[in-house]
């Protein structure tokens, strides 16, 4: 029952949230198609809305499938360091000034994909190196990598001027704010292949959330899973990140209340986990526009101020997932 | 059937196992001290670690074999269960047994699942179906393990030290397990438990300072003189405790 409550004040919460915002609008400013009104909602909010699902989407998966590659609750996109890769990436393009490259799509999108592909590259490089006890070793990877990439972004603000650096402040911020329906469609895209390739591997995926040997005792090549999922969930965030910035915590916070919910095996948790983390972000980015009418609070640092604290208990709670 | 081809296995540069020829086509018992490299020629034969030399199971090289046909010709039983899960039952845990022979990304079909009943009722652990894995006692989880390793169906077992954290009540409910699949299955049982080997009664592999040495008949093991010469220790009446 509390289950249902739960999933019903969320699909309510998406179907209002257009709804919502510095303008607020009401079904029947619709009905005109051409009025302000429904332009705001058809190629403001609504795509908007949609962005921020699949964004959710997105982070979420990524969090449950770094937690279950590595067995470790700690595990996410942002805490080994590749949502900055693209910030890093996004502010070269950025601090070069470059503007649109080709087919509408922009250089500091480009360039944000880029950094987080390169970041997976130098860590299944760096990887390698490392004997045993992997999950642990790869952790400190990704901060060092992460620290390594904060100062270099340092001194890009540090040659910026005030302009460019604005510019990049913002995006390291993370935005949801989105025009037409672009974005929200290429995110769509990342999103769904993700899905269906984590639903496609789920019973690997629950051998490999027992421990890596028992995996390969039962005809999982576990290494080369490994590189194809995360291959492909670096994909989808660096196509996420590059047009959002970073928006940390939703993939720490999301697969760890969705297995407090549902106490169960990885292969059961993989379509809430989805479900969930796009409800969290479209509410997460419904507070945004709540909160401040004026200038729009970035939506990176609602999840941080929310998450944050969670990361805490987490780390109390000995990082058990 | 096993047979392996001067077989050397390294770990961080040190050699552990080094040249290693044997061929078996019974059930063996792997003798050693701490660290003589015992659970390494487990791992070898798995393909969980990669060392030098050929190791053919069945007249298959493994190096030819896919891991999920790996799977269906050997499994390995570890002396404790290890699982990140905190959720899994032993019913779901028991059931990745099927893996193999799953069709990938469908669900486990109705066969499967009976193959996993059947076991579990082999094993008396019915009344711990329900139950999380990690709130099984020591004795309980081997069972479990030997379940999954059973619902596997492959031809070889190997137990890691199946006593090693097992009263003697258990130890002797796991060695009757362990001589009964023996009818079914080849067994290569990795001890210190020198009265089970006794017990299990097959011939002996004794690796001493990364060299094998096999002994084909127990008796000549087992012979006070031998075994104290190898381990350094007097041994009396073996047989006592599992019979």
């Amino acid at each position: 029952m509390s289950r249902f409550f739960i999933w019903f004040s969320l699909v309510a919460l998406f179907v209002t949230a257009p709804f919502i915002g510095s303008a607020s609008l009401h079904v029947s400013d619709l009905i005109d198609l051409d009025s302000l009104s429904a332009r705001i909602f058809f190629e403001l909010r609504l795509p908007r809305v949609f962005f921020a699902f699949f964004a959710g989407v997105i982070l979420a998966l990524s969090g449950l499938l770094f937690q279950t590659l590595f067995r470790n609750a700690l595990m996410t996109p942002y805490t080994l360091g590749i949502s900055s890769g693209a910030v890093l990436g996004a502010g070269l393009a950025i601090k070069l000034g470059l503007g649109t490259l080709a087919f509408g799509i922009g250089a500091v999108s480009l360039f944000g994909f880029m950094g987080a592909m390169l970041t997976i590259v130098a860590l299944i490089t760096l990887a390698r190196y490392i004997k045993h006890e992997q999950s642990n070793s790869l952790l400190l990877l990704g901060i060092a990598l992460s620290l390594f990439y904060t100062s270099c972004l340092m001194i890009l603000f540090y040659l910026g001027d005030a302009m460019q650096n604005d510019m990049l402040l913002r995006f390291t911020m993370g935005s949801l704010s989105v025009i037409g329906w672009q974005n929200p469609l290429l995110v769509g895209l990342a999103s769904f292949v993700l899905l269906i390739f984590i639903f496609i591997y789920r019973f690997e995926l629950q051998l490999i959330s027992i421990s890596d040997e028992s995996a390969r005792l039962k005809g999982v090549d576990t290494q080369k899973l490994t590189l194809i999922l995360l291959g492909v969930s670096s994909f989808s965030i660096g196509v996420l990140v590059s047009m959002s910035g970073p928006i940390g915590f939703v993939g720490l916070i999301v697969p760890h209340i969705v297995s407090k919910i549902y106490p169960s095996s990885v292969n059961k948790r993989i379509v809430k986990t989805a479900l969930l983390g796009g409800f969290f972000l479209v509410f997460c980015d419904m507070l945004v526009r709540l909160i401040v009418t004026q200038s729009e609070l970035p939506i990176g640092i609602i999840t941080a101020l929310i998450g944050g604290p969670f990361f805490i208990y987490l780390i109390i709670n000995k990082g058990r997932v | 059937m096993i047979h392996l081809q001067s077989l050397t296995c390294k770990y961080a540069n040190k050699t552990i196992l080094e040249d290693i020829s044997l061929h078996v086509s019974t059930h063996l018992s792997v003798l050693g001290a701490n660290g003589s490299g015992k659970s390494s020629f487990a791992k070898a034969l798995c393909h969980l670690i990669e060392c030098e030399g050929d190791i053919f199971l069945d007249g298959k090289n493994i190096a030819d074999l896919t891991p999920l046909e790996l799977a269906k010709t050997i499994t390995y039983i570890p002396a404790k269960l290890q699982v990140h899960d905190p959720y899994i039952s032993v019913y779901e845990f028991i059931l990745l047994g099927r893996f193999p022979y799953k069709e990938s990304f469908f669900e486990y079909s109705q066969d499967d699942k009976i193959c996993v009943d059947t076991n579990i009722k082999l094993l008396n652990i019915e009344h711990l179906k329900e139950h999380s894995i990690h709130s099984l006692s020591s004795g309980e989880q081997q069972l479990v393990l030997i379940a999954q390793a059973l619902t596997q169906e492959s031809k070889i077992i190997i137990f890691d030290e199946p006593t090693a954290n097992l009263d003697p009540f258990n130890s002797k409910v796991i060695a009757h397990y362990i001589k009964k699949l023996q009818d079914s299955h080849q067994v290569i049982l990795i001890t210190h438990d020198l009265h089970l080997a006794f017990y299990i009664d097959t011939p002996v592999l004794f690796i001493h300072k990364q060299k094998a040495h096999y002994y084909e008949e127990k008796e000549t093991f087992f012979d006070s003189a031998i075994l104290e010469k190898l381990y350094g220790v007097a041994f009396d009446t073996l047989a006592v405790r599992y019979e």
